[in-house]
């Protein structure tokens, strides 16, 4: 099914809960109201003429700093020092987080796309879980590194980092601490090439010239 | 043995006592210098029948030819390391269940007959103080699992005694149609009863088929029996880890492992001694030629090779299907080949 | 780390087999043993830590733990340029490197639009499928490993030596190859006849080394005792729960990335996507996991041959090895058919030279998921087993 005809289904459904179709070239996506989400999700799956039984992905998001431009002028992720100490900032994030949900049909072969997007200061969303099973530990992850909190989810504790962990390192101003658990954290500078050097690696071999392009 | 109490006596002039206990103390210590040995032995042969199952060499380096001292050289290792005792385990128990292990075996071989007149014990309840020392082993897997106060090795160690226990009913259950057959329990008599080449051995399907069954039941109790695979349940190693030996190190790791194969070794020893004539060769004019101990050992090495083949190409069955196997199929067929051989025998009058 | 408060009805959490949490037998005091499968246990596969509640033999509650080879690879991402991160998608799976840096450069080039020389994607295909070969050769290897088949494992590593060595000639590495880059592969295909000595390895595979391992392993008595019937996912959880690859496939389920949502040029060559059959037990179970890796080793030694007898003339990058990649602004989800199953790139671009945010869908992590609802209720050994034919790979899960 066409894609804009997918979310004139959904939307006819959700009424003012369906925020918006964005028609872009490479994948279009439907915003939905964090709060509808669920419902929207149950309605894509158990509808015979959508029947999504599959949730390819579900991606924790955050929006602090975007260029909207489309530029590449975003703001650049908090890394480390020359000498390996965590860099810091006094900016603030400000942006909204936001989830955003790729589904799949395999009786009837089309994708979907949904997004929401939630405030920084109040990032929760009703849990998908209870439609497709593998959103939790998806969600689990999102809480993890996002901080997003996913309402009526069963389990929600932290998936990949440690339980004690201190805040959710995928956020754009997260600022990496100088110790965790007494064991002092260093890092590099993001993009120092070791390897300086005028052409091609230093494993190339030889005689294999770059091609044209 | 004779020969040597005749020397004690003779020779030395010492009196029957005494004659006797240094019999006993020149036994036991040739025979704790071949379970030493057959074990250093038994492991540089499994580790180049592995190579050769698994399209490689094995050991190439240890002492040249074959990699031969590496099982030595391992055995020093092993003397070398640290000996840990877990602080929460039952310390007497720990340092105890290894010995227990070692010595079940151990004790078993006293009653071989490695040639006539060549037993360490010879008496007349020998097969039936084999299979009963044997059990001790059980006993030691068990209080090693429990005292390692670790769940890996009380699994391994409940699943040990719950299949070395089972085992040992069909274990001795094949051996029973043998001993109607001789007549004795005694070892050596049983095997002078095969004598006369590989038409008079007992593993002979025409003279009775139920005996050849029960080879077979022996041989496959006998590899639950040593814990080895496909059955080796109690160590598993990926499932529980390492078993009941998930804590030990050192040298109380080298016993168990010694008591692996030398209990591998005496289970194929006794399969030879029981089934496949003991010490006479196939054909009686080889007698005159080949050594009675060379010939039976030669026996025991072919199962144990047979052994290693099995373990080293079946998949490991699952702690149920090895008691499904033990109580449907095996202890039924045991009975039966103790029903059926007495039959045979009474119909044919074998009987003695 | 899950204490019982945290944990609220989990669905697979089973509370109706009878178990009252006392007087089991009465009079006597019983409660579940708390075993801790791992992170160092010979049955995970790496560092995962299996949190199990068991009674005796039966599993009662799994609760997998994760996150000890978490690498923070998509944080990184979000600081290093496209082409700098394709060295980091090796580190995902690492036993089908090439599956992975095809899966990425694959998102890039949506992403950017880039069109990929043909000579490129036919490499490719063949190099992914041999990672995918080698993959599969350590599932299997590992597998029987699990069920105590040692002499399996010796087999498929002798012959994964081989296709490391073929990929070792191509890219310089053996393990971790940092191969492909967007717009092509980062070399040709060696000119020491590299290409006649791949056919080789894939007839010797397919013809000779195969009907080996079935013959050793497949259709040996044991195995199928321990593995028919033991862990079976049907179709319904497989798709719940996300699985894709051979553990969706071995649940019966006809679907494949590179049949059903065409990438690469895999439209351009006849095989066939395997599916489990329930030929020995159940639809769904251990066994027709394993025997969709085995026969899925097939139909790549099938693909292997076809994309390089066909290999076209012409050059094998699209873009100059020193040239920054930009892509416009925008964000796609694009999946590949990795050796464990959809391996997805979310990718969010800001038009610059560095994903705005990067996120890794792994198949691994999907598939693991499930045995929270298939484990209970078994014994540990089938828990072992299920755990090995849903053939996981930390790198991937924990990121």
């Amino acid at each position: 099914m066409e894609q804009n005809a997918i979310y004139e289904l959904l939307a006819g459904v959700l009424g003012d809960g369906a925020l918006g179709y964005n028609e872009h070239a490479l994948e279009p996506w439907a915003d939905v109201a964090p709060a509808r989400i669920a419902e929207a999700c149950r309605f894509l799956r158990d509808d015979p003429r959508l029947g999504f039984d599959q949730l390819m992905c579900l991606s924790g998001l955050d929006w602090d700093g975007f260029d909207e431009t489309g530029k590449g002028k975003s703001t650049a992720i908090l890394g480390y020092t020359d000498d390996g100490k965590p860099e810091t900032s006094d900016r603030v994030g400000t942006g909204e987080l936001g989830v955003a949900y790729h589904l799949y049909s395999h009786a009837l072969r089309h994708k979907f796309t949904l997004r929401v997007r939630v405030p920084r200061d109040a990032a929760t969303v009703p849990t998908v879980g209870g439609v497709w099973s593998t959103a939790q530990w998806h969600e689990r992850e999102a809480w993890d590194l996002l901080g997003i909190t996913f309402a009526g989810h069963p389990d929600l504790r932290r998936m990949l980092l440690d339980d004690e962990w201190v805040g959710h390192p995928l956020r754009k101003d997260y600022v990496m601490p100088d110790t965790w658990s007494g064991v002092p954290l260093q890092g590099q500078p993001y993009c120092a090439n070791p390897f300086p050097v005028e052409t091609g690696g230093p494993d190339q071999p030889a005689g294999d010239q770059p091609a044209e392009g | 043995m004779k020969l040597m109490y005749d020397f004690f006596t003779g020779q030395l002039g010492l009196d029957a006592t005494g004659a006797n206990i240094s019999v006993a103390s020149v036994m036991a210590v040739i025979m704790f210098t071949v379970m030493a040995l057959c074990a250093i032995v038994l492991t540089w042969m499994e580790r180049k029948v592995a190579g050769f199952m698994q399209s490689r060499y094995g050991p190439m380096y240890t002492g040249r030819f074959h990699g031969w001292a590496q099982a030595v050289a391992d055995m020093l290792k092993i003397l070398g390391k640290e000996d840990i005792i877990p602080a929460e385990s039952d310390k007497g128990l720990f340092k105890f269940a290894p010995i227990l292990v070692l010595l079940g075996s151990l004790l078993a071989w006293a009653a071989i007959p490695w040639a006539p007149d060549f037993v360490a014990a010879d008496f007349d309840l020998g097969l039936f103080y084999i299979f009963a020392v044997s059990s001790l082993v059980v006993i030691g897997i068990l209080m090693a699992g429990w005292a390692s106060n670790n769940k890996w090795a009380l699994y391994g160690a409940a699943r040990g005694a719950a299949q070395m226990i089972s085992y040992e009913i069909p274990l001795a259950l094949a051996a029973v149609p043998v001993v109607m057959r001789a007549g004795s329990l005694n070892p050596s008599d049983i095997v002078i009863a095969q004598q006369g080449g590989i038409w008079h051995w007992n593993i002979n399907p025409i003279t009775n088929p139920f005996l050849f069954i029960a080879f077979f039941m022996y041989f496959i109790a006998s590899i639950a029996e040593t814990n080895r695979g496909p059955f080796d349940m109690p160590e598993t190693e990926s499932e529980l880890v390492a078993g009941y030996h998930t804590e030990y190190t050192g040298m109380r790791f080298a016993f168990f492992f010694l008591a692996e194969y030398a209990n591998l070794f005496l289970v194929s020893m006794i399969a030879a001694m029981v089934f496949l004539g003991g010490w006479w060769a196939p054909i009686p004019v080889l007698d005159r030629f080949i050594p009675p101990a060379l010939s039976f050992i030669i026996k025991g090495m072919l199962l144990v090779f047979l052994n290693m083949w099995v373990r080293w190409t079946l998949p490991r069955v699952r702690v149920d299907q090895l008691m499904h196997l033990c109580w449907k199929v095996m202890i039924p067929v045991s009975l039966l080949c103790v029903v059926g051989a007495g039959v045979w025998m009474m119909a044919l009058g074998q009987l003695k | 780390m899950a204490s019982e408060s945290t944990r609220v009805n989990v669905p697979g959490a089973v509370s109706g087999n009878g178990w009252h949490d006392q007087d089991h037998v009465p009079g006597i005091k019983s409660e579940l043993l708390e075993l801790n499968m791992g992170p160092q246990h010979p049955a995970t596969h790496g560092v995962l830590r299996l949190l199990l509640q068991t009674d005796g033999e039966i599993v009662y509650k799994v609760t997998p733990v994760l996150g000890y080879l978490h690498r923070c690879a998509e944080k990184i991402a979000e600081g290093v340029n496209y082409k700098q991160w394709v060295v980091y998608t090796d580190r995902f799976d690492y036993l089908a490197p090439m599956c992975c840096n095809h899966a990425y450069v694959t998102a890039v080039e949506k992403l950017m639009g880039q069109e990929v020389p043909e000579r490129a994607e036919h490499i490719r295909v063949a190099v992914a499928e041999l990672s995918r070969i080698a993959s599969h050769l350590i599932a299997l290897a590992t597998f029987g490993l699990d069920m105590g088949a040692w002499t399996p494992l010796l087999y498929c590593f002798r012959e994964r030596e081989e296709i490391l060595n073929l990929l070792e000639r191509i890219s310089g590495g053996r393990m971790l190859y940092n191969y492909m880059i967007p717009g092509g592969v980062r070399y040709d295909v060696p000119n020491d006849n590299w290409v006649a000595d791949v056919l080789d390895f894939v007839d010797l595979m397919e013809h000779n080394k195969l009907p080996e391992y079935n013959t050793l392993l497949t259709y040996n008595k044991i195995f199928i005792e321990r593995t028919a019937d033991v862990g079976v996912i049907d179709a319904a959880t497989a798709l719940d729960y996300g699985c894709t690859g051979p553990v969706l496939r071995g649940s019966g389920v006809d679907f494949d990335c590179r049949r059903d949502d065409p990438y690469s040029v895999y439209h351009k060559f006849d095989w066939q996507v395997q599916v489990g059959r329930g030929e020995m037990g159940t639809l769904g179970d251990c066994w027709d996991r394993y025997i969709v890796r085995a026969r899925e080793i097939e139909q790549s030694c099938r693909l292997i041959r076809q994309a390089l007898q066909q290999l076209p003339e012409g050059s094998y990058q699209a873009l100059a090895l020193k040239a920054i990649v930009k892509a416009p602004a925008g964000a796609a989800y694009t999946r590949v058919e990795s050796a464990k199953g959809e391996l997805g790139h979310y990718i969010i671009s800001d038009g610059g030279q560095t994903a705005f945010r990067n996120k890794v869908r792994s198949p691994s992590f999907c598939n693991l998921q499930v045995v929270e609802k298939v484990g209970v209720g078994q014994m540990v050994s089938d828990l072992v087993a299920l755990v090995g034919s849903l053939d996981i790979v930390l790198g991937e899960i924990d990121r």
